[in-house]
Parts: structure tokens; C-alpha cells; sequence
């Protein structure tokens, strides 16, 4: 993790552009409403609270697939009585299924604890929010949180951009465009996947919907899955389940000169690929940006399990051929 | 009810259990060109084996319509094709389906993860998904052998349980065969389309969000997911071949 100021790139953190040439693309009406998860809390007296935050420290914060970074773990008990009491976040309902497992954890922690009012009926955002004054107000909402800065700042600063070699690799899908053009293809859209483990190696598919006994699905994206997989077939023994998870292009990164249609951004998500880098948006059949299409913002939809990273190109204009808009691409 | 719908899904459901069977993601599919009332092809999943992660049901049978009656027409086909699948289609399935202009899909359960007939997305009635045909949106009509669907994924879920590195908690690897989630109609079709399918006298299912009472008289059709199906692939592929599209049907000659 590099700090923001170190980095060598140059970051529009605002506008979220990259080098004054990649921008990124991500859904902009997630933000106003959190997604909300539920904890398990207990209420403690006071004096009780450094063993409570020891037991966060040492064993649930490690453990949980939530994140709790952003959010105040304890929290003042507003009660009508005079005992003061406080409640605390011991972890998410995806670290501990039921009552009896944040029972026996609590008490193989330290026997002598007393605690009360133990439940999940507590909601905290799942993730921090882009601004100072969402942070205060999902704070009144939900739960206190703790405000360390919009959380896409980090992210895009961690995200690592070999600019050299994005370009090559745009430039050489352009010119494979035109040249499609040129031969009479009317779908001139190619795409390239490139295997992280074998960056120079990689797999450039053309739209095949025009050339004759080839289905109207032929886009280049789907086209470029299959020539992968088939890559792998040939050369045997390469599969490696356990380094694939079974997914074939496991955090590849895909070039693609037009935005794509909502099979081949969904095939995207079923392949886990990490990135996907585009230059002319659709702005009828597209489905990455919020503006493209139905505004799908398909590679970071809620309720789809994976997701990926998006960026248009937006530096010198790479010129395209033509297409129709109502292409699904 | 019309039972053409239970004895199609009654087919994708058997290749569902065979997919099972042979180590394969339990969802299956049978294409029926409605003029004839005849099965042109079937598909199962194939992602574990093929390692893609978009080998699903759908495009092996689209394959086998492209393979035997040509590529250039396919959408014409299509637009008079039923797909009966046991699993709601992921979203890039039902975009799939309606670039080719499919005319109808039915299915057995939701797909709780990626369903693109309504669970997740609504691609079948959507504007920036372009059909080829002049069938703009399709109708996706859920709840045909529902349960049996749920029963297979369940089958399939507690058994890859066994198979993980680090198995999960006890509670989820027992197999219910008793509580089913409620199935909520309206997610996917409004009540007119419910009632021209399945009729009037059924809409008291879709208003208390139950399944069809004939399915399988409020039970579970256990004979069907339970019973040995090896010898439905061999009936699928006769089905295929015998299959005709109609001649009145003016299909585009091969250029």
C-alpha cells in the first residue's frame, strides 16, 4: 500500500482519473444508501471493556470476512437507568452463524465475563461511504463510524497501472480493428485477455457474428473465453485447479475496443477476471457505465457475487471504425 | 396448467438429475420448437469440466440448433423456440436468449445469484439488450417443477460440502427436504401473464405466493429426482434428431 502522496502516478482522486487517460468507471448511486450487515453485540459493564476489545483484537477481526475498520466498535448505551453500559460489536453474522458460537467464544475468552442482552439485531454499513457528511449521517442512521477518507481514493491509489503497456496493448487492438475494417468485417471489435502469469502471451479475439456458420453470439469477448480455454486445453497438464480456482481466467486483465453488451460483461463476472479496459462506450447496448444501456454497472452489482475493475480510455483519442450504436458488442 | 409444460420440464428436470449424476452443476434445458411441439435440442451445464465458468445449458443446446440447422438460422428458429430450463438463466444466458429472440422461457426455480429473468436483473424485458427478431422482450415464466429444481441444487450443494478444504458448519451441510423458500410470482411475471399460463382458477398461488398445487400435489415429485436417469441423454439425442422444423415454416435458405 502505497501512501497517496508517494504514488508516481499521476491521480485525479476527484474526477478518478488515471494519468489523464483511464478513467474509472463505477456505479454512482450505490453510495447514497449502504448496503447494511448484521452483528453480533453484547452489552458490558465499563471495566469489562479491555478484555472485550482484547478478544476483537486477537481473534474476531482476523477472522471475519467483514471489514470493521470503518465503524466504532463500541458504543454508549443510552439507557433509562443510572449503570453506565456499552455495546460492542463482536463480529458479523458471516463469522458466527448462531448465538451458541458467540456464546462459547466468549466464554473460552475469559470464564468470568458477564455480559447481556446478546444478539444479532444490530445493522452496520457494509462498507465506509465516499464522503465526510455520508459518514455522519449513516453514523446517526445505522452505527457510529469512523471517517479514514473516501475509501475509492485507496482504491484506485492501490490499483496498479503499467501505462507503457496498457497503451501498447490498446494501440495494437485499434489498429487490429481498422484492419477487420478493412477486410470487409462488419463487427470490427477485438478484445485481448492477457494472463497475469503470462502478460506477453496473450489472446486476441475478433467479433465473428459476420463470418459465415458463425452465431449471432460471436462477439469477441465470448470468442476470446473460448480461445483461452481452448489455449489451455491444448497445452496439457496447464490446467491447475488449484491455482484457477477453477475459473478460467482468474484476474486476467481484458482490453476491448467497445464497451461490452450484458452477456459478455456477465461472462466477464463468471470468468473473474480483474480488469476490463475499454475505448468507445455504447451508450445504447452497453453495460458498464452508469450511463451506457440500462445503467447494468454490471461489474459492480450489488447482488452479484464478483465483481471487477472498469476504466474507459479517455487519453488521445484512439479512432475507431464505426459501428452501430444498437450493436451489442 | 398446460401439462405440455410439465412433460417438457419433466425432461430437463431428468437430464438435470443425470448432469448430477456425472459430477456436473445440476441444471438442465430442452429447447421446443412450438410449432411442432418438438424437442430440437437439450444442454446441460458443462462448467466444471470445461473450466470456462460460462459453459452453462443454455449454449449447449443453442450449439446443437446451430450445429444441425444452420447458424444463419438460428433467430428465425428462435422465434418460435420455448426453453424449458430447471434453473432461472444467469444473466448472460438470458441476454443470450434475447439476441437470438427467443419466444419464451420457463423455468423450475430462481437463481438466487445471478438470475437475468428477474431475481437479479430483469434482461428479458430490458431496453439495452438488442433481439434480432421481432420478439423485443420474452415472457420468463417461473414455477414448473420448482422444488424438484431446489431438491437438485441442494443435492449438489451438500455434496460439494463434502468435497471442501475446509468444510462449513454443520448446519448447512444437513439436506432440508422439507422447507422450501416462497415462490414470489410477481418478481417475475405480473398476474395477467400468470393467469394465461397457468389459468384463473390457479391465481389464489399467485396472490399467497405458493406453487402450483398439480405440479405435484403440494409435495415434491421424489420418483423424478430420485430415480436412475442414465437413459435420458440417449432419448434427449433421439428426440433431436427426429426433430423437424415445420415446412411450412419458411426457413432462410443457406446462401
Amino acid at each position: 500500500m502505497v501512501k497517496k502522496a508517494l504514488n508516481l502516478l499521476k491521480i485525479d482522486f476527484k474526477k478518478c482519473i488515471v494519468e489523464n487517460k483511464l478513467q474509472q468507471i463505477k456505479n454512482s448511486r450505490t453510495t447514497s444508501t449502504p448496503n447494511l450487515i448484521n452483528v453480533w453485540t453484547i452489552e458490558i459493564n465499563p471495566k469489562d471493556s479491555k478484555y472485550v476489545l482484547d478478544l476483537i483484537r486477537s481473534k474476531t477481526q482476523k477472522e471475519d470476512p467483514i471489514s470493521m475498520l470503518h465503524i466504532k466498535r463500541i458504543k454508549k448505551k443510552t439507557s433509562n437507568d443510572n449503570l453506565p453500559s456499552l455495546v460492542v460489536v463482536i463480529g458479523s453474522v458471516e463469522l458466527f452463524e448462531d448465538k451458541d458460537s458467540v456464546q462459547s467464544i466468549l466464554l473460552e475468552h475469559r470464564k468470568q465475563l458477564t455480559y447481556s442482552n446478546l444478539s444479532s439485531r444490530h445493522k452496520i454499513p457494509k462498507e465506509s461511504p465516499p464522503t465526510k457528511e455520508l459518514m455522519l449521517q449513516w453514523s446517526e442512521e445505522y452505527w457510529p463510524l469512523v471517517w479514514r477518507g473516501n475509501p475509492n481514493d485507496q482504491i484506485l491509489n492501490d490499483y496498479t497501472f503499467d501505462m507503457p503497456f496498457i497503451e501498447d496493448i490498446l494501440q495494437k487492438i485499434h489498429k487490429l480493428s481498422h484492419e477487420q475494417h478493412e477486410n470487409g468485417n462488419g463487427y470490427p471489435i477485438v478484445t485481448a485477455f492477457v494472463d497475469p502469469n503470462d502478460p506477453t502471451n496473450c489472446v486476441y479475439a475478433y467479433d465473428k457474428r459476420a463470418e459465415h456458420g458463425s452465431s449471432p453470439l460471436d462477439h469477441s469477448i465470448r470468442v476470446g473465453i473460448n480461445a483461452v480455454s481452448q489455449r489451455l486445453k491444448e497445452k496439457k497438464n496447464v490446467i491447475n485447479t488449484d491455482h484457477t480456482d477453477g475459473y478460467l481466467c482468474l484476474d486476467f486483465d481484458v482490453y476491448t475496443t467497445h464497451e461490452p453488451c450484458s452477456m459478455c460483461s456477465m461472462a466477464l463476472i463468471h470468468s473473474r477476471i480483474k480488469r476490463c479496459v475499454f475505448i468507445e462506450p455504447m451508450t445504447i447496448t452497453g453495460s458498464l457505465k452508469p450511463e451506457s444501456g440500462d445503467g447494468y454497472c454490471m461489474h459492480q452489482h450489488k447482488l452479484l457475487n464478483s465483481s471487477y475493475e472498469v476504466f474507459q480510455w479517455v487519453g488521445e483519442r484512439f479512432k475507431l471504425p464505426e459501428i452501430s450504436q444498437t450493436t451489442c458488442c | 396448467m398446460r401439462s405440455t409444460h410439465l412433460d417438457h420440464m419433466r425432461l430437463a428436470v431428468k437430464l438435470a438429475k443425470y448432469a448430477l449424476d456425472h459430477n456436473e452443476t445440476p441444471v438442465a434445458c430442452v429447447f421446443v420448437y412450438e410449432p411442432t411441439n418438438e424437442i430440437i435440442a437439450y444442454g446441460m451445464n458443462d462448467t466444471n469440466k470445461s473450466h470456462t465458468g460460462i459453459a452453462h445449458a443454455e449454449f449447449m443446446g443453442i450449439d446443437q440448433i446451430q450445429q444441425r440447422f444452420g447458424a444463419e438460422n438460428l433467430v428465425e428458429i428462435l422465434k418460435d423456440t420455448v426453453l424449458y430450463v430447471t434453473v432461472e438463466p444467469c444473466i448472460m444466458c438470458a441476454s443470450a436468449l434475447k439476441q437470438l429472440g427467443i419466444k419464451r422461457v420457463c423455468f423450475g426455480c430462481g437463481n438466487e445469484r445471478f438470475g437475468g429473468n428477474g431475481t437479479v436483473l430483469s434482461i428479458n424485458k430490458d431496453r439495452s439488450t438488442i433481439s434480432l427478431n421481432e420478439n423485443i422482450t420474452y415472457d420468463a415464466i417461473p414455477g414448473i417443477y420448482r422444488k424438484e429444481a431446489i431438491m437438485l441444487l441442494r443435492y449438489f450443494y451438500v455434496r460439494e460440502n463434502d468435497h471442501a478444504p475446509k468444510p462449513r458448519a454443520k448446519k448447512e451441510r444437513i439436506l432440508d427436504k422439507e422447507s422450501f423458500p416462497p415462490m414470489i410470482w410477481s418478481i417475475y411475471i405480473d398476474r395477467a401473464v400468470f393467469a394465461q399460463e397457468f389459468g384463473l382458477e390457479n391465481l389464489i398461488h399467485y396472490d399467497e405466493n405458493t406453487d402450483l398445487t398439480d405440479v405435484t400435489n403440494h409435495g415434491v415429485a421424489w420418483e423424478l429426482i430420485d430415480g436412475n436417469c442414465d437413459d435420458i441423454l440417449d432419448s434427449l439425442e433421439t428426440l433431436r434428431q427426429n426433430s423437424q422444423i415445420n415446412s411450412h415454416k419458411r426457413v432462410k435458405s443457406t446462401k
